[in-house]
């Protein structure tokens, strides 16, 4: 079954690039290039390793700020989640900071961070951060209530009821949120090097931008896809080999 | 907790954002992040000059259109991946990539593509919502219960009723809340877009971010904020209207 749903897959993407190359070429190739051109594109600039640089140097900023992100956002999130007062209090405030498109804070991370890494750094944060808070205030809430009474009838004290009861129940949220922000932050990723100065990847688009080559544009996306998707479905391994009891459909 | 409680609190936690967002404002200065006294006097101005509203109307019409479309493809598709084995396999694998893609790396791609007017903007709002849309839906209809389809069949209902008096029923929580997970990338996606070509309120945002003072730049994030926030409720008021039977649904992406 398994097997077969890989195979089926990789027909479907096939049968897409094929209909991509028949559509592009009704197109002038500054629009839109074919599959073939980006994968040369893609060959010959990754052949250089000037691809796999960049990409490398765009992680750092990346890296730091989900790191970060996760620092904030869990234990905020689990005081949120478990505290009724703390819940009713702050709840409404996330959300309205939450409803904020993030892109928005730009301007802002430029005034207090420059242009550059900082900046970068800071944006990533910001984009995951929310929604990594917001996952894990929600599974801290719905942690079953009566695994904390029996956890309490056996005399469990406040921290054996936390590391015992309360942090595996919440486990899937965790790595839930832990996914939903590592998503996040690689969009942040791309979004922070075009939006303050161009450096690494985004500097790279913009280079294709003026000299109108879109098979750049498209290896670069196709590595963003990539990555993405790596990324996702790492830690959803992960999950399953960690927690073999938390069935995720 | 009772109800007094809790609104008492959540009053309690605006006023203490507030009073520290009045006192951080006061220490960094204005020009590093104005204090909210002097955001609200900034904002009344904003809204009697009037360029924030028409800005921020005529933005919000191009999303909506952007929006609908996604809307119309992305909720029948989403139905038939999740009914049907053949398109599920046929779409899925496109649809998990598009929805990982960075909305700000597609935007130099479709300024090539479609110029930087009406139909970019149009583009980019819908490749960041059709997605989401497309999943919370494909998760809802795979998620009918087998139950309810048996007893319709075993009644002779035919497919034309199955679809119209089970299925979609059984939907409309999660084509709702497709929608709104939609609109707040939508809302997203046309900030980013117009911050880029620096057209309508997104540059109406960077324009204001060069100022000396932050504070009308505050003043158009809480506007921004408010449309989000009317958005994500108007749905959900509209959602207990049309279906009484609905609550939350949180499909996970």
């Amino acid at each position: 079954m398994r097997h077969k749903t890989v195979v089926l897959y990789t027909l479907s993407i096939l049968a897409g690039l094929v209909l991509w190359e028949l559509v592009a070429a009704q197109f002038s190739k500054v629009v839109l290039s074919p599959p073939t051109a980006v994968a040369t594109h893609l060959y010959a600039h990754t052949i250089t390793l000037e691809l796999p640089r960049l990409l490398w140097y765009s992680l750092g900023h990346t890296a730091l700020g989900y790191l970060l992100a996760v620092a904030v956002a869990v234990p905020l999130g689990f005081l949120m989640g478990r505290s009724e007062r703390a819940f009713a209090m702050f709840d409404p405030i996330v959300n309205a900071l939450y409803s904020i498109p993030t892109i928005a804070f730009v301007p802002f991370l430029v005034i207090w961070f420059g242009l550059f890494f900082q900046a970068r750094t800071a944006l990533v944060f910001i984009m995951c951060v929310f929604d990594i808070l917001v996952t894990v205030s929600a599974g801290a809430r719905n942690v079953e209530r009566t695994l904390i009474d029996v956890g309490r009838a056996f005399g469990g004290g406040r921290w054996d009821l936390f590391r015992k009861v309360l942090f595996p129940a919440s486990l899937p949220f965790l790595f839930t949120a832990l996914r939903i922000g590592m998503v996040r932050a690689v969009i942040a990723m791309i979004t922070a090097e075009m939006f303050f100065a161009a450096v690494n990847l985004g500097k790279y688009m913009q280079a294709a931008q003026n000299r109108f080559d879109s098979a750049g544009l498209l290896a670069v996306l196709t590595i963003l896809a990539v990555v993405g998707l790596l990324a996702q479905e790492g830690l959803k391994a992960l999950e399953t080999r960690l927690l073999p009891w938390h069935v995720r459909h | 907790m009772s109800r007094v409680q809790r609104v008492s609190l959540q009053c309690a936690g605006i006023v203490v954002t507030l009073v520290v967002w009045e006192v951080v404002g006061r220490i960094m200065g204005e020009a590093l992040f104005a204090p909210a006294s002097v955001v609200v006097k900034e904002y009344l101005e904003l809204l009697r000059d009037g360029t924030m509203l028409a800005e921020l109307l005529g933005s919000l019409q191009q999303m909506l259109v952007g929006f609908g479309l996604a809307c119309v493809v992305g909720m029948p598709l989403g139905i038939a991946m999740g009914r049907s084995r053949a398109c599920d396999v046929l779409f899925h694998p496109w649809v998990s990539m598009f929805v990982v893609i960075s909305v700000a790396a597609l935007v130099p791609l479709f300024i090539l593509l479609f110029g930087s007017g009406f139909a970019f903007r149009v583009a980019i709002v819908f490749m960041a919502s059709a997605w989401y849309i497309v999943l919370t839906t494909y998760h809802g209809a795979r998620g009918v219960e087998p139950r309810f389809l048996d007893v319709a069949r075993s009644f002779a209902a035919s497919r034309g009723a199955v679809f119209w008096k089970v299925l979609m029923p059984a939907l409309y929580p999660y084509l709702i809340t497709g929608a709104r997970i939609g609109l707040v990338h939508a809302i997203r996606a046309m900030v980013v877009a117009e911050m880029y070509v620096i057209v309508g309120y997104g540059g109406l945002i960077h324009k204001t971010g060069l100022n000396m003072s932050t504070a009308p730049l505050l003043g158009l994030l809480i506007t921004l904020m408010m449309v989000s926030l009317l958005a994500n409720t108007g749905l959900y008021v509209a959602g207990r209207r049309m279906a009484p039977w609905y609550e939350e649904r949180r499909a996970g992406c």
